[in-house]
């Protein structure tokens, strides 16, 4: 893969998301395959925030630590990231923002907002100045660019396109004509149709797909964009987003939502996710469906609110008290994260149990380009259902079955009623309290995951049959993982690559892998290594070696192979 | 006069976990005769219930039920509601499940005026953990939690919902049937978020705020013929009334938009019965295509 990073850096409410913006489209419409990530504060002004694009002739899932290009639109820019430069690489700065011309080679003083203003437009349009500088190192003219100005800004009006097209052009002068042509990042030769998505509107449109029919959250980043996805598309998807007083009352309403009938969700991260525990108890044990995503960010408490962890999945594994039936989902990209939101509603409806999908920060606000995502391949199962038409006034909410699942009656579908309690209940869903009553309704629930079990998603495989090394992560660490294990198979080690999107319960298939051929090494994304735990937990194993991070930052091939070289992993 | 086996909302007799004498069976009995007279079936109504003796009624009626968390039963009520408006729903709880655990949804319910009515059985005291302080206890109220007497002043749910513009708050007594049962209907009647808080002698842990206690204080807002229901500011001021004389009707009444009106999703019926939206999930899909 040959493959090209820009960074783009600079204080927040500086325009450094529409720069991003614009290069995101300009990008993928020219063919790129791209791969981008923002990495910012907790605050709407000031500070210093950045984004990395990265754009490929492959298929790119994951950021590499070097760049090509960094834009510097604040001063912290070049302080905190000129070290990241590869050889040859060129850097934008605005000369009146960095106090200083630099000569040195590769450096092009772009003084934005003087750009925009020479051209006798106002200083906002700064940013197209930005974005003209940078196209000059991705195209020989500024036709794309200037498509995505008229797409933006027509409705604004004719003034505010052409303002743009002429400081762009300015900016792409000045490069051109300190840098001359340099040659293009190659392109792939023909990519197909390609969506350009990031992890929450893949998320929200895998649960609309999937018809959710309610929402109720409290925004919480980085899970809010699945919230005012979801909410934004209320009307067209007849879908309610409530948003509640707190994320106690979302995971209760989801809850009742849910009992009535409808498919319903939540998405939090995790102090969030935290107070919704005890409601997610409740629909274990009244046995009613529920998704929850938890969009990881790293924890305790409110921790780094805007950056990534996989610091949950213990948590999640124990969530709520008591022991209950549940499913824990992990999206390793944009495409897992369209399609097990609609297994994750599946899951939930058959079993009627909890399920909870656990997206990170990292997968949350990434944008990849990718295969376009087809609703016909969702299907929608409700499990069993009966109506109160067809069941009798001997109907059991919680008949004892074998499986474990009674069928659930919708309330108001019929004369037939269905009783439901968070307390202990007998078959009617009156309460109890007799020993025997409670190990009945033990049974019957836990009886469930032998179902769930069974159908337990396997992990995905990459890489050689007979490894020397096995390379095994779960969620968001999917690209970073799968490029890592590209990278030593070029050097020619043998190594396999294991990612892990259904976290529990683990598939059977993963025991013949973990007691396989090759050195084992866990790579995630959090401190004690919880996956390698919960490993442990379930299959009684033990790896030879582990990667793991815990800076907020996400892994990337770069750290994943220092690590291992450290770890005396490799070779 | 009916027998109670008559009636509609009448469950197969069952053991209830009440104390003889719990001032619950009065407001069972009228929550009972009244749905009977609204013409309702079991079947167009669910129960979602707390945790506390009050969140036990719905185990011992006719209905769809959902016996959720202590202080919960509001936002559990309100996702049913908004999926399923042809529901008939009932929040029901007790003062310690509403006005402590369930403060902060209390709030947030009835400032959204989600179109449902909560019952909630007042004893001024926590029964099923046997006798400890509630936001409703008076001053000077001995508990195992507070062996000094209740320090704070009591709750007042009342003036409370009045000043968030609560659609329907009023006060009734497990010992006046009639007025219970009336209550209960009007509350039902009303579009909008309905607050009855019901004043229910809890006979083993509150030996001083007593049937005879209560039925020698309240008095009906009817009485007075000046009394306006409509009128915020004084039911405000009537509703910091207590002691002495304790006034029980219908405190406050206002006409607003409805939270299930707010949501243009449910334009075409009941959430429920929608499925999944083919051709609008298909135009997002579409907004995300590379038009290279």
């Amino acid at each position: 893969m040959n493959s090209f990073s820009i960074k783009i850096g600079g204080e927040a409410g500086q325009g450094l998301v529409s720069v991003g913006n614009i290069l995101l489209q300009a990008i993928s419409q020219e063919g790129w395959y791209l791969f981008s990530h923002r990495d910012y504060e907790s605050r709407i002004r000031g500070g210093h925030n950045f984004t990395q694009f990265r754009l490929a002739d492959e298929p790119v899932h994951t950021l590499e630590e070097a760049v090509d290009v960094l834009v510097a639109l604040d001063k912290a820019t070049i302080d905190r990231h000129r070290q990241e430069l590869k050889e040859d690489g060129v850097v934008i700065y605005d000369p009146s923002v960095q106090g200083e011309t630099i000569d040195e080679p590769g450096f092009v003083a772009v003084p934005f907002v003087e750009v925009a203003q020479d051209q006798g437009q106002p200083k906002v349009m700064a940013n197209a100045a930005a974005a003209g500088a940078i196209w000059s190192l991705l195209g020989d003219d500024l036709e794309r660019v200037n498509g995505i100005f008229a797409a933006m800004f027509s409705r604004k009006g004719e003034d505010i396109v052409e303002g743009n097209k002429k400081v762009a052009q300015a900016g792409f002068d000045r490069v051109r004509d300190a840098l001359g042509h340099r040659d293009m990042p190659p392109k792939p030769a023909n990519a197909g149709p390609q969506y350009l998505i990031a992890g929450n509107p893949a998320l929200a449109s895998g649960a609309l797909a999937a018809g959710v029919k309610f929402m109720s959250a409290y925004p919480m980043t980085p899970s809010t964009g699945v919230t005012e996805f979801i909410a934004a598309n209320g009307r067209r998807c007849s879908v309610i987003m409530e948003q509640a007083e707190d994320e106690i009352a979302a995971m209760n309403m989801v809850v009742g939502a849910s009992y009535a009938g409808a498919r319903a969700m939540t998405a939090t991260s995790g102090g969030g996710f935290s107070l919704m525990t005890e409601a997610i108890g409740m629909a274990a044990s009244a046995e009613v469906p529920v998704v929850v995503i938890d969009a990881q960010r790293p924890g305790p408490s409110t921790g780094l609110p805007t950056r990534t962890e996989q610091g949950d999945l213990l948590y999640g594994f124990g969530t709520a008290s008591g022991d209950f039936p549940k499913a824990i989902l992990a999206p390793g990209d944009v495409q897992e994260a369209f399609y097990l939101m609609g297994h994750a509603f599946n899951l939930a409806d058959k079993y009627q149990m909890p399920v909870i999908v656990m997206s990170d920060q990292h997968l949350a606000d990434s944008y990849e380009t990718t295969i376009p995502l087809d609703m016909d391949k969702v299907t929608v199962d409700r499990g069993e259902i009966v109506s109160g038409d067809e069941a009798g006034t001997d109907y059991k909410r919680f008949a004892l079955t074998e499986s474990g699942v009674s069928p659930r009656l919708i309330p108001g579908s019929g004369p037939a009623l269905t009783v439901a309690a968070g307390d202990e209940h007998d078959e009617e869903g009156h309460l109890v309290e007799s020993a025997e009553a409670r190990r009945a309704m033990m049974d019957k629930r836990m009886a469930k995951m032998k179902g769930v079990a069974e159908e337990a998603l396997p992990p995905v495989l990459v890489g050689d049959d007979e490894p020397e090394l096995v390379l095994i992560s779960w969620g968001s660490t999917k690209g970073a993982l799968f490029e890592t294990v590209d990278k030593l198979q070029e050097k020619g080690q043998k190594v396999k690559g294991v990612h892990i999107k259904q976290v529990y319960p683990f598939s059977q298939d993963l025991e013949a892998v973990l007691q396989g051929p090759g050195k084992k090494v866990v790579v995630e994304s959090n401190y004690v290594g919880q996956l390698e735990k919960l490993l442990g937990m379930e299959f009684a194993w033990k790896p030879d070696g582990c990667v793991r991070r815990y800076d907020g930052r996400p892994l990337n091939p770069d750290y994943i192979l220092r690590e291992l070289e450290g770890g005396g992993h490799l070779g | 006069m009916d027998t109670l086996a008559d009636k509609l909302f009448q469950t197969t007799p069952r053991e209830t976990a009440w104390c003889p004498g719990c001032g619950n069976f009065g407001i069972l009995n009228a929550l009972s005769d009244a749905l009977e007279e609204l013409s309702l079936e079991p079947h167009d109504v669910l129960f979602v219930s707390g945790i506390g003796q009050a969140g036990k009624t719905p185990h011992y009626i006719k209905g769809n039920v959902f016996n959720t968390l202590h202080g919960r039963t509001l936002p559990a009520a309100t996702g049913a509601k908004l999926v399923n408006p042809e529901l008939t729903v009932f929040a029901i709880g007790g003062d310690g499940d509403g006005y402590a655990e369930g403060g902060n949804h209390l709030l947030h319910a009835m400032r959204k005026n989600v179109n449902i009515t909560y019952l909630v059985h007042d004893n001024q005291v926590f029964g099923l953990t046997k006798g400890q302080a509630s936001p409703r206890s008076d001053q000077g109220f001995v508990t195992g939690t507070t062996p000094q007497g209740v320090s704070l002043e009591s709750f007042s749910p009342l003036a409370t919902a009045i000043t968030l513009n609560a659609g329907f708050v009023a006060r009734s007594f497990s010992g006046n049937k009639s007025h219970l049962v009336e209550t209960i209907q009007a509350a039902v009647n009303h579009e909008g978020f309905s607050i009855v808080d019901i004043l229910q002698p809890c006979v083993t842990f509150n030996k001083i705020n007593t049937f005879q206690w209560y039925r020698s204080r309240v008095y009906d807002l009817k009485d007075d013929e000046n009394y306006d229901p409509s009128n915020r500011t004084a039911a405000w001021e009537k509703a910091q009334q207590w002691g002495d004389r304790i006034p029980i009707g219908v405190f406050y009444k206002v006409d607003r938009a409805t939270l299930d009106e707010a949501h243009p999703a449910s334009a075409n019926g009941p959430l429920v019965k929608q499925g999944v939206e083919y051709d609008g999930v298909k135009e997002i899909l579409d907004g995300f295509a590379v038009n290279g």
